[in-house]
Parts: C-alpha cells; sequence; structure tokens
C-alpha cells in the first residue's frame, strides 16, 4: 500500500477502484495513525471507529459487487464537533454539550452519505466556533502540525490540523468571519468558505446565523470542489438555502480561467502584515501573471469599518442563539435539587459553570449592543455599516471578477499568545471578515505546497474572494495555481 | 470618551443573560468590554444616517411553503437528549416559588 500521506480524494478513488487497497484497510490505517499522532496535535474530540468501519465496508462490498461508485465513496473524512452525526456526539468544544449525542443528522451529512463517505470521528473547535486558535474549546488546544508550540488557527482548527497531518484525506468546518479559511492558512491546506445559502445549515450548531456557513478543508482544491459539489444545494430544512446553478466547479477550462480580471485592494496590502506574508502573496500574483491573468488595482474603502461592526452584529446574534444552552433543553443542570432551587438558580447557575470565557463575552456584549439605549449607537450602526461594506465589493465587481488577498496578517501564532487578549485574537481576522458581510465566496490556498516549505518554514495561504455563487472562478484558478 | 460598562451594569446584564459570574471574572469582563467598546469608536466617524441597514445575509425573498402534511424528522428521539425523564414524562425544576 503506497504512503496515504500522499493521498487525496481522487488518488484514493483510482487506488480503490484498481483494488490497490480496500475502503476498510485505508480507514483501518487512519485510525492507526491517530492513535499515534493525535497525542501531539490534538485534533479529535471523538473517534467514531466502530460506525466508521462499518461504512467502509459498505463501500468494499458494492466494489465486490462491481457496483458503480462515486468519486467520494470510502473516503474518510474529519467533521467539526459543530456538525451533527446521528449517534456520535456534538459538544461544539463546551462543557454544556458534553454528554449530548447528536439524534438526526446535519443537511450536509446527509448529503455525503449518500456519497458513501467515512466519517472518522469529530474535531476540535474554538467553544460554538467563537475564536481564531482552538484555545477557547472546553477541552484541549490543538496544536499546529508545521510547529507543535504554535495554534492551529481557529476556530475550525480540529479539522485543518487533521488534514494537513494526515489524520483525514479532508473535513469539513464552518467559517462564520474566517473559521474554515484562517485555520487552513495556517496549517498548509485548502479551506472554503462557500457564498452565503449556497450550503445547508440544519444541523449545525448555530452561532451567528447570518454569516455561519459550512465548508471544505482538503489537501487540494480540486478535493475541496469536489466535496463543495457534494454539500451545495437547497436544503428544505434551512430556509436560507438555495440550488445554484454551479458549472465546472471540478473541471475547469484555462481558456475561462484567463478571461477573469484580478482585483487587488489596497486595504489588504497594508505596512502591518507580517514581511514573510506580503512577499508570499507577491510571488503568487507574479505566478498566476505567467499565467496570462491581468490584474488590477482597486479600493475596498470601508474595509477598516467592518472588523467593528462585525464584533456588534456578531454578539448580538450570538446572544440569542446561546440563549437555549440553559440546562434544560440542553446541558446537565448546574446546582442543587433541594427545595427552593429555583428555575431561574438553575440557568445562573449552569449557564455561569459550563460557558467558557469566549462565550459568556459574547452573550454579554451581545446583550448590551441590543439593549434600549445602545441598539442605535451600536446595532443598528452596525447593520448600516454592514450595507457601505457589502457597497463596497458591489462596486469593486463591477470592474474585476475576482480578488486576491493575505488570509491572515501573520503566520500561526504561537500558543498563549493572544490567549488573554480578545481585541487581539478579534483582529487576526481582519482579511477574513469583510467578505462575510456582504455573504461572499471565498478559498485559502497554500502559497506552497506542504512538501516545498523550508525546514522551520510556516505555512502562508493567500485568499482568492469571489461573487457570489461564483465558486467555480475562484476553486478554477486555484486549480489552475496548484499545477504551476 | 469612548462608553464602559460599570460594575452595576455588568451585573444587569448577566442578569438579563441568566449567567453567574464570580467577581474574577467581572473584572477581567471589564476590562475586556472596555478594549473592546474603545475599538468600536471608529465607527462614530462614519456618517451612516442615509444607509439602509443591512438586516440578514439573506438576498432571498420569504415565501410560504404548501400547507401539506410532513413527515415529523426527529420528535421523540431529540427528546432522548433531555437530562432527565420519568415515566414518559420529561423533568424539569419546579418553575414556581412556593
Amino acid at each position: 500500500m503506497e504512503s496515504f500521506h500522499d493521498l487525496t480524494i481522487k488518488k484514493f478513488h483510482d487506488g480503490l477502484l484498481a483494488k490497490k487497497f480496500s475502503a476498510l484497510e485505508i480507514t483501518q490505517a487512519y485510525f492507526a495513525r491517530i492513535k499515534e499522532k493525535d497525542k501531539e496535535i490534538d485534533a479529535y474530540l471523538s473517534l467514531a471507529e466502530s460506525s466508521a468501519s462499518r461504512e467502509a465496508e459498505a463501500v468494499d462490498v458494492a466494489v465486490a459487487k462491481n457496483e458503480e461508485i462515486g468519486v467520494l465513496a470510502g473516503v474518510p473524512l474529519a467533521i467539526k464537533d459543530n456538525i451533527l452525526i446521528k449517534s456520535l456526539p456534538a459538544t461544539a468544544a463546551s462543557k454544556i454539550l458534553e454528554h449530548y449525542t447528536a439524534a438526526y443528522d446535519a443537511g450536509v451529512i446527509k448529503n455525503l452519505k449518500r456519497e458513501k463517505m467515512v466519517f472518522l470521528g469529530k474535531t476540535n473547535l474554538d467553544e460554538f466556533a467563537m475564536g481564531a486558535s482552538t484555545e477557547n474549546s472546553a477541552f484541549k488546544t490543538t496544536k499546529n502540525p508545521h510547529d507543535t508550540t504554535r495554534v492551529a488557527g481557529g476556530s475550525s482548527g480540529g479539522s485543518a490540523a487533521a488534514v494537513a497531518a494526515h489524520m483525514a484525506i479532508a473535513a469539513l468546518g464552518s467559517d462564520t468571519g474566517g473559521s474554515i479559511r484562517q485555520p487552513a492558512s495556517f496549517c498548509g491546506v485548502v479551506g472554503l468558505n462557500p457564498t452565503y445559502g449556497a450550503v445547508s445549515r440544519s444541523g449545525v450548531i448555530a452561532m451567528a446565523s447570518s454569516l455561519d456557513q459550512v465548508g471544505p478543508i482538503a489537501k487540494t482544491v480540486e478535493d475541496a470542489a469536489l466535496l463543495f459539489k457534494a454539500i451545495a444545494g437547497k436544503d428544505p430544512l434551512d430556509a436560507t438555502s438555495t440550488d445554484a446553478d454551479y458549472k465546472n466547479l471540478t473541471t475547469p477550462r484555462l481558456e475561462d480561467i484567463k478571461q477573469l480580471t484580478v482585483g487587488l485592494p489596497d486595504e489588504y496590502f497594508i505596512p502591518g502584515t507580517d514581511q514573510a506574508v506580503a512577499k508570499e502573496v507577491e510571488v503568487v500574483i507574479e505566478k498566476l501573471k505567467s499565467l496570462g491573468m491581468k490584474f488590477k488595482k482597486i479600493s475596498l474603502p470601508h474595509t477598516k469599518y467592518a472588523l467593528s461592526a462585525y464584533y456588534i452584529f456578531v454578539p448580538a446574534e450570538v446572544s440569542s442563539n446561546l440563549a437555549r444552552f440553559d440546562g434544560i433543553r440542553y446541558g446537565v443542570p448546574a446546582g442543587s435539587k433541594r427545595n427552593g432551587t429555583t428555575l431561574s438558580d438553575i440557568y445562573l447557575q449552569t449557564k455561569g459553570q459550563q460557558f467558557g470565557a469566549e462565550s459568556k463575552r459574547r452573550i454579554i456584549l451581545g446583550t448590551f449592543v441590543l439593549s434600549s439605549g445602545y441598539y442605535d449607537a451600536y446595532y443598528e450602526k452596525a447593520q448600516r455599516v454592514r450595507t457601505l461594506v457589502k457597497r463596497d465589493f458591489d462596486e469593486a465587481f463591477r470592474d474585476v471578477d475576482v480578488l486576491l488577498t493575505p488570509v491572515a496578517p501573520t503566520p500561526a501564532f504561537k500558543i498563549g499568545e493572544k490567549a488573554d487578549d480578545p481585541l487581539a485574537m478579534y483582529l487576526c481576522d481582519i482579511f477574513t471578515i469583510p467578505l462575510k458581510l456582504a455573504g461572499l465566496p471565498a478559498i485559502s490556498i497554500p502559497t506552497k505546497s506542504a512538501a516545498s516549505l523550508a525546514h522551520g518554514e510556516l505555512p502562508i495561504g493567500f485568499q482568492l474572494i469571489g461573487k457570489k455563487w461564483h465558486e467555480a472562478d475562484i476553486l478554477g484558478i486555484g486549480q489552475f495555481y496548484e499545477k504551476i | 470618551m469612548a462608553q464602559t460598562i460599570s460594575k452595576e451594569e455588568l451585573h444587569h446584564l448577566a442578569e438579563l443573560a441568566r449567567i453567574k459570574l464570580d467577581p474574577k471574572e467581572e473584572d477581567k469582563l471589564i476590562k475586556d468590554l472596555a478594549n473592546i467598546l474603545a475599538h468600536f469608536e471608529e465607527l462614530r466617524a462614519l456618517d451612516t444616517k442615509t444607509v439602509p441597514p443591512m438586516t440578514g445575509g439573506t438576498d432571498l425573498r420569504n415565501v410560504f411553503r404548501d400547507d401539506t402534511e410532513r413527515e415529523n424528522t426527529n420528535q421523540g428521539e431529540g427528546t432522548l437528549a433531555f437530562p432527565e425523564s420519568e415515566n414518559g414524562s420529561l423533568k424539569v425544576p419546579r418553575v414556581f416559588e412556593e
């Protein structure tokens, strides 16, 4: 059996059909790898060995009977632990859901089960997907596979690290302000944030409903495209989801790609950005020029206000979405059951003891910005700013087809470096947040393959932002970039 | 001057959100919230009087579904996650004080 370090979805599928290995062998090999490697990385919160083996065996039976199987069949995946898989834990890395077992499959999981994919386990995240380092997980901090003294990024740090450390072929994450793209950038893998409404959120534990999207994390852009194709589409259980007419997601044509003009927004090429990041992104631009692509400088003047607006309306949405975790409907009720303990006492104790610091901070902040007397100055103001940020993008996309920017101002930072300073942590997302306000798709792609990183060099990602429903543009450029 | 949240205001917000905070957490929260609110000050410079607020992420228009029978997806199994039950009924702590 060839080294599974090189396995992509495509290579796995070809090997499976050529009977080089069985799906069960590969699944078992991944569990062996996880048991050895994850002691060091802490990417997984729980493993699903018995159900994964059954899922893999079903694919092997189909192959043995010469039944036609899809390209995703038998592919071992890691799933972020805020996405429900029936009968498996779904903790969202929160104490309050420590003992919760999902009663149904998320919409995206239903789609992937139809494709006969194999679910290895559930991956670590910042509690309820709120953070940029997985340090807000109630259970553990995921380490960066390229340097275990550094963070894997967040909030989908477990999913990104699992793929980067060869503990899954690919993964699903969720992105509210950068939670797929920033960890992908830090860990040297590909991460796609789809257009708002492209993918169902049914069965995904809600954080900020006007922004949350589920998307793939993978080793190659092609793999990300294959997974995206499988999860995209309307789900009656998510009223914001819709069917888009996607074409050429996995089969881009160079003549189409060459027609695209790439915008370089001034506000994303700023002095505060790490030298290595700035240099790597320059190299990417030169490489894409060699493909024949045209570039144009543009401006998104309200960029600097996006972060403040985001951190006003996101906590507002959080304070509403997290209200259900009260020790009655979810969680273990805290406090004694003696007579005299009121329902209110149980709420106060449960939330006080079982929510982490960032959850409490956002709930309190959200309660504040929504409260009478402050609503206009904060919440409504932020929503007006959101309109301005969206208009910037509308304007830019009249001149250009895609935008190219860095993903994060720095490579992966040290564990603990920003843990006590929430504002510093929020500022990690300055390049990934603005497009979310406009509901746009964006992808993070490593500037270099993992194999070509020098000893001690940290991965860096670049970001391509597309027009709404134009995932094919950014996935297409990405697929050609990887071939250069 | 930038907005700050006093201890009394924090107690009120925590009560509204039904979160019991310990005194050490309160001090850290007051400091963190002051820093975050100071950052929000930059928005004041922006004139937004004529800009309409964006109230959600989607451009889709609301529609009604057909008023037909639907299969219920998870009632029953959904209740298995409930912390306590007795004889098929879900158990909750007393709501009314004696």
